[in-house]
C-alpha cells in the first residue's frame, strides 16, 4: 500500500443546505471492505517524453499478458476477480487470437496522428475535371467506401468477442473502425462535391469472403489485412501518385498513414499467431489459397481496374493504353509485396501462388 | 512503387458503369465549419429511407448492381429504430474534439495522496475501466447490425467507440500512475450495465446505455472533476464529461425522433425506461446510490478523506439529486416526460425525498 | 484596465481567447454554441464559432430565451472565480466552472428553454468555457 505520507489537499467546498441536515434514513454504515484489495499497489508510472503511453502501463503484473485469459467478465487486467460475476460471451481468449507486440503504440499513434476532413481538406482545391475521369474518380471513391465499410462491419463483428485480456488489441481496433468511418466521410465528400456523385456498388467478392469468415478473428485478419489490405495499400498509393488536386492529396496521403498502422497491426498479429500456435501457418496457407482465387477474380471482374486505369491514363483513351499498363505494374507491385509478405510471416506462396495472381508479376 | 514499363498495347475496357452511377452533377459546397456530412446530404444523398433495402452494403446513393452479394443481414433497417436528426453534428463534433490521454493530461501535477483517497480513486478508475468496457463493445455490435443507409448516426456510434477506447485507457492510466494500483473489479458491469449487453432492440440499448447508464457515469465524471485533486484529474474527467455528454444527447435525440415517428412503439420504450430506473436510479446498481462500494470511495473523496465519510456522503446525496433531476429532464425533452406526472415513475418521489 | 462586470471587460477576455492558440486546450476544440452570463443584474451574450469566441454583446430578451444555457451565480461568486483566476493565472481547483456548478445546489448553468439537450452544452463544451474565463487572466480587472 502507499505509505508516502499525506500532504494537505483540496477538498470540495461545502455545499448549501447539506451541513446540518437530518440523518438520512436507510444510509448503510460504510463497510470499507473494498479497502487493501489490489493484486499490486505501489505503481507510479510517469509520463516519458511522448507524454503517458498505454504501453508504459506494462509493469509488475500489469504487464503480464498471458497466453490465455480465461476470464470472461469485464475483469480489468490486473484487477482483482470478483467471485459470481456471470461470464460473457468473450469467446476469443488466447492471446494468439488477436494479439500484435505493437497494438498499444499504434493505439497511441492513431490518436496523435488524427485529422479531421470537414476542415483540414482544402476542399476548395477542388477544379473541374473531364467527365471520364470524374467518374473514374467517383467510382474509385465508391469502391473504397466499400472496402471500408467492410472492414467495419467484420471488426465490429468480432471486437465484442475479444476479451479484456488483450484490451490494447481492442483500443487498437477502435481505432482502426474509427479510421474507417473518416475515410468513408472523406470519400462521400470526394464524391459529391466536384459534380459527380457515386458509382456502381461493387458486386463485393472479396467484401464478401471477409464477412463470411467466421473461424476466428485471425481468419478475418487474413482476409482483410494480408490479401484485401495489402492491395488497398498499392491502389492508395496510385492514387496519390495520380491525384489531381490538393484535396485528393490529403485526403489518399492521410489514408495511407492510417492504413499502414492496420496493416502493421495486422501484419504482426498474423505474425503471432503462426509463431505461437502450432498448425496455424498450415491453416493460413489453406486460407490464402481460397483467398487468392477470390482475390484474382475481383481483380478481373472489378470496375476498380478500368477506373483506376482512366485516372492513371487521364482519361478513357489514355487509360486503355498508359493508364492500363500503370495498373498493372500497380497490381504487379501489389503480388510482389503479398509475396514477399506471407514469405516473412513463414507462410511462402511463391511456389504456391494462384495462376491468375501469378500472371500479374510479369508486369 | 517502381517505374511503370511503357509499353503500346491497347486495352479492352469495360465502360458500362459509368451509365450505373448513382445521381451525377453534384457539387456540395462547405459551409461555415467546412464541409460537414450535413453539406454532402443533398440531392437523392439525402434521402433517408424510412425502410432499407439495402443488404449488400453499398453506400447509400450508390447505384446498385443487380448481381451484388447480399451480405448485409442487418437487423436495424428502420429509420426510427436509429435514427436522430442531429447525427451529422455529433459526430463532426466528436472529430473536433478528440484528445489525447498521453499528452492532454498533465500527469506531472499528480502527486502523492493519503492512503485512504488514493485507494478511492483507484476504486473508482477500475469500475470506470470496467464500465467503459460495456460501453465501447455494446455500440461497436449495433454498427454491424446496422445498414449503412444511416451511415449517419452509424459514425457518431463507432465516434462513441472511440471516446470509449480513450477513457478506458485514461483511468487505467490514472490507476497506475500515482502509487497505487487496480483494485477489485466492480462486478456490477453485469448489474448496473449488464441488460444492455441484453438489448435484442437498439432503441432498447440505446435507453438503458445513453440515457441511464452513460447519464449517471457522465454525473460521476463531473463529480471527478469536482473532488479532482490535481490538475490531471480535473482534466481527465473534465474531458471524459464531455465526450460521455456527447453520447448521451444521442440517447437523447434518438428516442426524442422515435418518439415522433413510431408512436406505437411508446408503451414499448415506457417499459425500458421502467426498468431503467428500478435498475440504475435506486438500489445497489447505481454507483452513485446509497450501497454501491464505488459510493463508498466517492464520499470519501468528496469528503476529502475517510474522516470526513459523512460530510462526503452528504455531498454525494446532493449530487445524487442532481443526478435525478437531469436524468428527468432528459427524458422529457425526449418526449416521454409525462411519466413523471402521471404517477408511473417513482423517481420524483427519489428526487424529493433525497435530503 | 477593464471592470468585472462588463461588455468591455468580457470582450477584453474574447480578444486575448482567440489571439493565442496557446490557450485552446487539448479536449477543447470546435465548439457551436451561443450562451449567456447573468453577472449582478446583467447580461452577456456570447457566440462560438468553432475555434474561436465569435462574439460577445448585450443580449435582447430574446436572444436571451434563445441561449442555450445560462451561467448565472451570485455576483460574490462570480467575484471570487474572477479573482482566483487573476491571482493564479487559471482557476484552481475550487473554482472550475464544473466546481462551482456541482457545489451549488441548483448549478449555475440552466437552459431558459427547459431543454436538457441544450443544457447539456455546458457539459460538451466546458473546456471551452473554462479556457475562457482562464484567459481572463490576462485582462488586468477592477471589480465594480
Amino acid at each position: 500500500m502507499a505509505t508516502k505520507p499525506s500532504k494537505g489537499m483540496a477538498v470540495p467546498a461545502a455545499m448549501p443546505d447539506s451541513s446540518g441536515a437530518k440523518a438520512v434514513e436507510g444510509v448503510p454504515v460504510p463497510t470499507f471492505e473494498w479497502m487493501g484489495l489490489s493484486a499490486e499497489w505501489g505503481t507510479r508510472i510517469k509520463p516519458g517524453e511522448h507524454g503517458l503511453r498505454l504501453s508504459d502501463l506494462n509493469v509488475g503484473i500489469y504487464g503480464e499478458v498471458p497466453e490465455v485469459w480465461e476470464d470472461q467478465t469485464r475483469r480489468p487486467r490486473g484487477a482483482l476477480p470478483r467471485p459470481g460475476v456471470p461470464p460473457l460471451p468473450y469467446n476469443l481468449r488466447h492471446k494468439h487470437q488477436m494479439w500484435a507486440e505493437s497494438a498499444a503504440n499504434l493505439y497511441e499513434e492513431a490518436i496523435q496522428r488524427r485529422w479531421i476532413p470537414a476542415t483540414d481538406v482544402p476542399w476548395a482545391s477542388l477544379k473541374p475535371l473531364p467527365d471520364d475521369v470524374e467518374r473514374a474518380v467517383c467510382q474509385v471513391c465508391t469502391e473504397l467506401m466499400q472496402y471500408a465499410n467492410t472492414e467495419i462491419e467484420i471488426i465490429t463483428y468480432w471486437q465484442d468477442q475479444m476479451s479484456y485480456g488483450y484490451y490494447e488489441v481492442k483500443q487498437f481496433l477502435a481505432t482502426a473502425t474509427f479510421d474507417c468511418a473518416r475515410l468513408i466521410e472523406a470519400l462521400r465528400k470526394r464524391a459529391l462535391s466536384n459534380g459527380g456523385g457515386l458509382g456502381q456498388e461493387s458486386r463485393g467478392l472479396v467484401n464478401r469472403m471477409i464477412l463470411e469468415s467466421r473461424g476466428g478473428w485471425t481468419e478475418s485478419a487474413v482476409y482483410l489485412y494480408l490479401v484485401r489490405g495489402t492491395y488497398m495499400m498499392q491502389v492508395l498509393k496510385g492514387l496519390l501518385n495520380a491525384a489531381h488536386n490538393d484535396a485528393e492529396r490529403m485526403i489518399y496521403g492521410k489514408a495511407i498513414e492510417d492504413w499502414s498502422r492496420h496493416l502493421t497491426y495486422g501484419y504482426d498479429h498474423l505474425k503471432y499467431s503462426i509463431s505461437h500456435q502450432a498448425g496455424q501457418a498450415d491453416i493460413l496457407q489453406t486460407l490464402l489459397g481460397l483467398g487468392e482465387v477470390m482475390m484474382a477474380a475481383e481483380l478481373q471482374e472489378s470496375t476498380m481496374r478500368p477506373a483506376l486505369a482512366f485516372i492513371f491514363g487521364s482519361g478513357i483513351k489514355g487509360g486503355r493504353t498508359i493508364g492500363m499498363e500503370t495498373y498493372l505494374h500497380l497490381v504487379g507491385d501489389f503480388v510482389r509485396n503479398y509475396v514477399a509478405i506471407c514469405d516473412w510471416l513463414g507462410v511462402p506462396r511463391a511456389e504456391m501462388l494462384h495462376p491468375l495472381l501469378k500472371k500479374y508479376l510479369e508486369y | 512503387m517502381s517505374e511503370a514499363p511503357v509499353k503500346q498495347q491497347e486495352y479492352e475496357l469495360d465502360t458500362s458503369w459509368m451509365q450505373h452511377m448513382g445521381e451525377w452533377g453534384m457539387r456540395a459546397e462547405p459551409g461555415k465549419r467546412g464541409l460537414t456530412l450535413t453539406e454532402i446530404q443533398i440531392g437523392s444523398y439525402g434521402d433517408i429511407p424510412e425502410i432499407s433495402k439495402n443488404m449488400s452494403g453499398r453506400p447509400r446513393g450508390a447505384g446498385e448492381r443487380a448481381d451484388a452479394y447480399r451480405v448485409g443481414a442487418y437487423g436495424v433497417r428502420a429509420k426510427s429504430e436509429i435514427w436522430l436528426q442531429n447525427a451529422t453534428f455529433l459526430y463532426e463534433e466528436a472529430l473536433q474534439r478528440q484528445w489525447s490521454s498521453a499528452t492532454d493530461v498533465p500527469w506531472h501535477t499528480i502527486e502523492a495522496l493519503p492512503d485512504a483517497v488514493e485507494e478511492a480513486e483507484c476504486l473508482l478508475c477500475t469500475f470506470f475501466n470496467e464500465v467503459e468496457f460495456v460501453a465501447g463493445d455494446v455500440p461497436a455490435r449495433w454498427v454491424a447490425n446496422t445498414t449503412p443507409d444511416f451511415l449517419e448516426p452509424r459514425h457518431v456510434l463507432l465516434a462513441q467507440v472511440m471516446d470509449e477506447s480513450r477513457h478506458m485507457d485514461v483511468f487505467r492510466k490514472r490507476a497506475l500512475a500515482n502509487g497505487g494500483g487496480l483494485m477489485r473489479m466492480s462486478g456490477a458491469t453485469s448489474g448496473f450495465v449488464g441488460s444492455i449487453d441484453l438489448a435484442r432492440d437498439f432503441t432498447e440499448m440505446s435507453t438503458r446505455l445513453h440515457i441511464s447508464g452513460e447519464g449517471a457515469v457522465l454525473t460521476m465524471f463531473r463529480m471527478g472533476e469536482l473532488f479532482g485533486q490535481n490538475e490531471a484529474e480535473k482534466i481527465m474527467y473534465r474531458l471524459c464529461a464531455q465526450d460521455e455528454a456527447r453520447h448521451v444527447a444521442f440517447g437523447v435525440m434518438h428516442l426524442r425522433f422515435l418518439s415522433e415517428t413510431a408512436p406505437e412503439r411508446r408503451e414499448e420504450i415506457e417499459f425500458y425506461l421502467d426498468e431503467a430506473e428500478a435498475q440504475i436510479l435506486s438500489g445497489v446498481q447505481n454507483p452513485a446510490g446509497t450501497q454501491a462500494e464505488t459510493a463508498e470511495a466517492l464520499a470519501i473523496l468528496l469528503g476529502g478523506g475517510k474522516e470526513h465519510y459523512d460530510e462526503g456522503h452528504k455531498k454525494l446525496l446532493v449530487i445524487r439529486r442532481r443526478q435525478l433531476k437531469e436524468y428527468m429532464q432528459r427524458v422529457k425533452t425526449a418526449g416521454f416526460g409525462a411519466r413523471f406526472e402521471n404517477g408511473r415513475s417513482t423517481v420524483p418521489q427519489q428526487y424529493e425525498s433525497a435530503i | 484596465m477593464a471592470v468585472f462586470p462588463s461588455l468591455d471587460w468580457f470582450q477584453k477576455v474574447r480578444d486575448v481567447y482567440n489571439s493565442d492558440g496557446t490557450l485552446h486546450k487539448g479536449g477543447g476544440g470546435a465548439c457551436h454554441t451561443t450562451a449567456a452570463f447573468k453577472v449582478d443584474g446583467q447580461s452577456y451574450l456570447i457566440v462560438f464559432e468553432g475555434l474561436k469566441c465569435a462574439d460577445i454583446r448585450t443580449p435582447t430578451s430574446a436572444e436571451l430565451d434563445e441561449a442555450d444555457f445560462v451561467i448565472e451565480m451570485p455576483f460574490d461568486l462570480w467575484k471570487a472565480m474572477v479573482a482566483n483566476v487573476q491571482s493564479h493565472g487559471k482557476a484552481d481547483l475550487q473554482y472550475t466552472l464544473n466546481s462551482l456548478d456541482l457545489q451549488q445546489e441548483e448549478g449555475i448553468a440552466h437552459s431558459p428553454a427547459d431543454d436538457q439537450y441544450r443544457q447539456d452544452l455546458f457539459y460538451r463544451y466546458n473546456q471551452n468555457f473554462q479556457d475562457f474565463f482562464d484567459a481572463s487572466a490576462r485582462v488586468k480587472t477592477t471589480f465594480a
